[in-house]
């Protein structure tokens, strides 16, 4: 049975430019924006950033760890609310997320997702739906 | 020209189905540091947000009309929703459709806001995707 202020076991990531590359290439994803410095500064951006999708990625195993099965998934949001920089070195760009059940009803359970990368919330109003029995 | 409120309504159909396979899910599930077992083998369903690549065939389509003056290198993805009619799976062939519901301006930005359905290439539902972009025309 799940309950309302449930905490999900909580998940940290690390994303190095080869992770942003690696996913650049699997989601066809090439914005430039993702892999070099140039257009970044372009854009005003104070670096090359993740791609918003791999930080919504990341977010949502929080969820799909915890449920037995990822099909129970029936909605997930985000907003990008502050870009995740990832420094061209060997550390690269931490990002932790935790999870909670905020309201359990007619079978759904509607999970809260914070991100944060240092002090930062990278991720604004994550919510996840998912089916329980 | 550029993209304004009255191209609300635009439709764009990805040119071809998506053929889901079950290497591409392997491989995407390995892009995001994915280990669950869901993902894998003949049976696997893919990651949830396999879903916005699938659609991003259509959003191709919505960048390729030169009417809206768009450019990829000034987009930023500003927030990102789905609502999952069951997974997708390997084996799927996908149609994409993407329709531009707000454009709004705000100085040089647009924020863009646009709906991806997909479904079977029979029309079986399988999930929508609800998509905030801001393009920067700064310098453009």
């Amino acid at each position: 049975m799940t309950e309302v202020g449930t905490e999900l076991p909580p998940l940290t990531v690390t994303l190095r430019r080869e992770d942003l590359v690696r996913y650049a290439g699997a989601s066809g994803d090439f914005n430039p924006i993702h892999w070099n410095d140039r257009m970044a500064a372009a854009l005003g951006l104070p670096g090359v950033i993740a791609h918003g999708m791999l930080t919504m990625a990341s977010a949502v195993r929080v969820v799909t760890d915890w449920i037995d099965d990822p099909a129970d998934l029936v909605e997930y949001g985000v907003r990008f609310t502050k870009p995740v920089v990832v420094p061209d070195d060997d550390k690269g760009a931490s990002v932790t997320f935790t999870a909670k059940v905020d309201k359990v009803a007619d079978g759904l359970a509607e999970i809260d997702i914070t991100a944060l990368a240092g002090e930062e919330k990278v991720l604004g109003r994550a919510r996840a739906v998912v089916r329980v029995r | 020209m550029t993209i304004d409120a009255t191209m609300v309504g635009r439709s764009y159909a990805a040119a071809e189905s998506y053929q889901v396979g079950r290497e591409k899910i392997r491989e995407f599930a390995d892009a995001i540091g994915d280990r669950n077992p869901a993902y894998r083998g003949d049976d696997a369903i893919a990651p949830p947000t396999f879903a916005f690549m699938v659609g991003s065939r259509a959003l191709e389509e919505l960048l390729n009309d030169e009417e809206l003056g768009l450019r990829l290198d000034r987009i930023v993805h500003g927030a990102q929703k789905f609502s999952y009619t069951r997974p997708i799976k390997a084996g799927d062939a996908i149609a994409a459709t993407a329709t531009i519901t707000t454009v709004r301006k705000a100085g040089p930005v647009e924020v863009i806001m646009y709906e991806t359905t997909l479904t079977t290439v029979d029309g079986e539902p399988i999930a929508t995707a609800t998509s905030t972009l801001s393009h920067n025309r700064a310098d453009a």
